[in-house]
This record gives C-alpha cells, structure tokens and sequence, in this order.
C-alpha cells in the first residue's frame, strides 16, 4: 500500500488530542485518547454505541471537562476561564442528534439568537445573516416556522445553520441524522456534504457508513474509549488492519 | 375607626342574621352596590397587585434557590417550606397584628393584606419555576453553551421562557387561587368584596341574597381567567416543547 498523505498535512492541525482521558465516576469513557484533525478535513469517528465517541467531542468544546491528557484547539490547550471558553465554543459549531433547537424561537431566531445574544449584533444584521443562512440550507420559506412545524430533517438543517452563524472554524456533529426518518436523512447528509467542499473543518459522529465512505477525509474506529484503528476511508472500508474494525463494520451490515 | 371599619371576625356568628321564613329580597343588593362594587375594585386591586409582587418574587427566590450560592438556598428553602405549611390565613393574621408591635410602625390593612398574600404565593411561584426549568432537558442548555452563551444568558433566553410556557396550566391555577385569597384579607377590615358584603349583610340581614351575589360575582372574574390561561396554552404549549 502507498503511503497516504492527509489534507493539509503541511500546516498545523486544527485540533490536536493528546492522551486524553475522562471517567464518568469508576467508569472510563475515554481512555487515552490521541488524535489530530487537520485544517479542511472531514474526519469520520464511528465505533459501537457507548465507546466514548459523543463524550470526545463534548471535551472538544468543553461542555466536559478531561480528567488528564490535552485538547488543543489551534495550537492553544482549551483554557480554564469561562470567559475564555466561551469564546473557544464560538468557534466550534455542534450539531446534536436531538437537534436542541429552540422550541420558543422561529427558525430565524434560532439561527439569529448566538449572534444577538453572544456577538452582541444588532437585530436587523443579525437577522440578514440568518436569513442567508438558511437560505444555504435550503429553508429559505420556512424562516417564521416555528420547530414544531418543521419536520425532523428541517429542524437538523436549522441547527447546522445555527451552527454556522458564528462562523465556527471547525464543525461538530454527534450522530446527526440518527434521529431522523430516511427520507429525510439525504436532505441533511448533502449540506454536511456542500460543507465539506467548502472546506470546512469537520468532525462527525456517525452510523451512516456510506456518508463516511464518500465524504471523510479520515476515518476513526472507536471501541471502549480508546482508538481502534484509524484511516482513510479506503482503508478502514476495504481493508481494516484491525480484526474487530471488520467486526464492527460486518456486524452494521457493511460487507465489502 | 367607624363601625364598619373595625375588625370584626366572628360577626356572622349571631342568630339574627338567620332569616326566620324563606322569602328572598333583593333590594339590599340594588341599594348598596355602589358599596359592593367598591369592594370589587377593592378586591381586584389586590389580586392584581398580589399576582404580579408574588410572581416577581417568586421568580427571584425560584431562581436563587436554584442558582444561588449555598448560604442563599438554605434561606429560602427554610421559607418556601414554611410558607407551604403555614394557612395563609395564619401569615395574614401574622403580619397584621405582630410587626407593628414588633417594629413599631402599623400597616394599613391593604399593605398587609398585599405583603402576606405575596409571601404566602411567591413560594408556590419560586417551586413552579424550579420544577418547569428543571423539567427543560440538558440539550438545551448544552445547545446554548456550543453557541458561547453564558449561565445567565441562557437562564434569560432559552430556560425561563420555556418554563413559564410549560407552567401556564400551574399559573393558572396560582392565580385563581390568589384571587380567592384576597377574601381573607376581610379579617383585617381590607374594604374588599367579602368585607364589604359581611358589613352589608350585617346591616340588612339578608346575607343570603349578598353572599350569593358575592359567590357569582368571584365565579364570574375567576372562572374566565383559568379559562383563558387553558385556551392560551394549549395555543402555545409547542413553545415549550423541546
Ligand atoms: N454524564 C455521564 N455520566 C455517566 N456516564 C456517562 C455520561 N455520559 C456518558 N456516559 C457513559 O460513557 C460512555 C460513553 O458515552 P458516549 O455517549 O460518549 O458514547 P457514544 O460512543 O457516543 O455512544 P452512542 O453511539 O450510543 O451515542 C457510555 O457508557 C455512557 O454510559
Ligand atoms: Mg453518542
């Protein structure tokens, strides 16, 4: 096999995880932890439920703190102060399964409300950029619905817009279709895909292994809070070097 | 102090205000409801007044028992469980009678009648408050973070919205219940609806013709408001659904 050079292997990683480790009381979650995603990349974490892939990327913008081991975001350790997070979290955009969007706000204040509350915009420009914004995902007509009045794969593509508004450099996504109907998994599988021609920065939590395939730049297997094995797509895809990573990928029914 | 204006407990007690035959007379009622009518304004005045104080403080002590540092929770969960075990009518009384002698200024009843009225409510109101935010899942608030709000930002914008929307059913029902509260402030000579009506029956022994005159008159203000409040949210409950 060719040796594989990642994207953008020539300049620094956006975000660098050293040995990183965190425990949920007696239980690890993350044991040991040690990864980089470089600028532009769209990296793939997949693995078995409950192997710490959701709790790696809350230590990303530290809605979880680590008990040892770094994160380093743009050559910078995540800092301590909450002042100082906060503004690290702004440029970190995070999708969540659940969408989390905000049930007492139309689309467009959902989209609106990090840059009125957090960046302190004025409500008309606020207002223009989200209506842009959602205009990129495609909901350009449903700037008034309210959540409830948008179906699941609607109310996804409003979070990633959401997301978007603070102009993130690096996109988080914890399983960002696995709460939706099939028929609208395609619709929000696409924008994450326009996202990555763009060139933006992404982590993604995932099931959907031909989305990984197609799209990652590099994949990570998970088990049991630790590395597995780790790749281009190619490699985990059609020749895994690990035993289990062909086990898991059988056991989800992708047989080569 | 004239006759009607003293405290008088116990005055429906006396045997002559029991009719001897079964013949009603309204007219008491078409002569005094100039008098009657002042006690509604009387009693609205407090219900609006006692609703709006209690729902600011309860908003604060909810919210501090909550949020607060620790030497502030213990505080307010001693009162909000104390307010919870003591009548209403006891506070009331409470108040009225004993910080004058305490403190040496006398209140006017109607004050009195607010300040215990609004601590006896606020403490329902801070609980209400509690267990609507608390019933908000974590996402939301983690979603709030990943966009870089702050604690209170997110409290203001995206937790106590969807609670009060969550909790109009139990708001409804606080307010329904401070409005008939107010008649207890009759006990301290607050010259609301109920006051106004002992002292009117008293005087024209016809108190079944003005207490169920009364009765209609609290039905008719409360059974809107609580109607209303359910029609409003069951329009809005999406808002707090996340
Ligand atoms: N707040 C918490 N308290 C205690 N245990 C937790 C907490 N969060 C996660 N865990 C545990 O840590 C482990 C890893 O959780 P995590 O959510 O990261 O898994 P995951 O790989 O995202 O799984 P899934 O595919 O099911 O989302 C799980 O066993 C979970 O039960
Ligand atoms: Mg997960």
């Amino acid at each position: 096999m060719t040796a594989f050079t990642r994207k953008n292997a020539d300049k620094p990683p956006v975000l660098v995880y050293e040995d990183v480790r965190k425990k949920y009381g007696g239980f690890t979650a993350l044991d040991g932890v040690s990864l980089h995603v470089n600028a532009g990349e769209v990296v793939c974490l997949i693995g078995p439920s409950g192997s710490g892939k959701s709790t790696l990327l809350r230590c990303t913008n530290a809605l979880e703190t680590i008990d040892s081991g770094t994160v380093r975001f743009e050559g910078k350790p995540l800092p301590k102060a909450d002042a100082d997070i906060r503004k690290v979290r702004q440029r970190m955009g995070m999708v969540f399964q659940s969408f989390e969007l905000f049930p007492h706000k139309t689309a467009l204040e959902n989209v609106a409300i990090g840059l009125t509350t957090v960046r302190k915009l004025p409500a008309q420009a606020a207002e223009e950029r989200a209506r842009a914004l959602l205009a990129k995902v495609g909901l350009a007509d449903k700037t008034a619905n309210y959540p409830a009045n948008l179906s699941g794969g609607q109310q996804q593509r409003v979070a990633i817009a959401r997301a978007l508004a603070m102009e993130p450099h690096v996109m988080l996504f914890d399983e960002p279709t696995s709460a939706l109907d099939p028929e609208t998994v395609g619709e929000v599988l696409n924008v994450m895909r326009d996202l990555a021609q763009e060139g933006m920065t992404m982590i993604v939590v995932t099931h959907e292994m031909s989305f990984a395939r197609r799209v990652a730049n590099w994949v990570v297997v998970f088990e049991r809070g630790r590395l597995l094995e780790e790749g281009p797509p190619q490699q985990i895809f059609e020749a895994p070097t690990v035993e289990r990573t062909r086990d898991f990928l059988s056991h989800l029914g992708w047989d080569d | 102090m004239s006759k009607r204006d003293r405290p008088r407990v116990c005055r429906l007690a006396g045997p002559s205000l029991i009719p001897t035959t079964m013949d009603f007379d309204f007219s008491p009622l078409i002569d005094s409801w100039r008098f009657l009518a002042s006690g509604l304004g009387q009693t609205l005045l407090l219900s609006v007044a006692a609703v709006v104080c209690s729902f600011v403080l309860g908003l604060a002590v909810g919210l501090g028992r909550l949020y607060g540092p620790f030497w502030l929770r213990i505080p307010l969960v001693f009162y909000i469980d104390s307010m919870r075990a003591i009548p209403v009518f006891v506070v009331l009384v409470w108040i009225y009678f004993s910080v004058p002698i305490l403190t040496g200024h006398s209140f006017a009843p109607f004050w009195a009648a607010l300040v215990g009225i609004t601590i006896h409510v606020a403490a329902y109101v801070a609980e209400v408050i509690r267990a609507g935010i608390v019933s908000i899942r974590k996402g939301q608030v983690q979603a709030g973070l990943a966009l870089g709000m702050s604690r209170p930002q997110i409290i203001r914008d995206i937790l106590l919205p969807q609670a009060i929307v969550r909790m109009l059913p139990a708001f409804g029902s606080i307010i329904s219940v401070t409005i008939k509260d107010t008649a207890i402030a009759a006990v301290i000579a607050v010259p609301e609806l109920m006051r106004q009506a002992e002292t009117l029956a008293g005087e024209t022994y016809r108190p079944i013709e003005i207490f169920s005159a009364v009765m209609i008159v609290y039905f008719v203000i409360i059974f809107p408001v609580t109607r209303l409040i359910d029609r409003f949210y069951s329009r809005v409950a999406h808002l707090g659904r996340s």
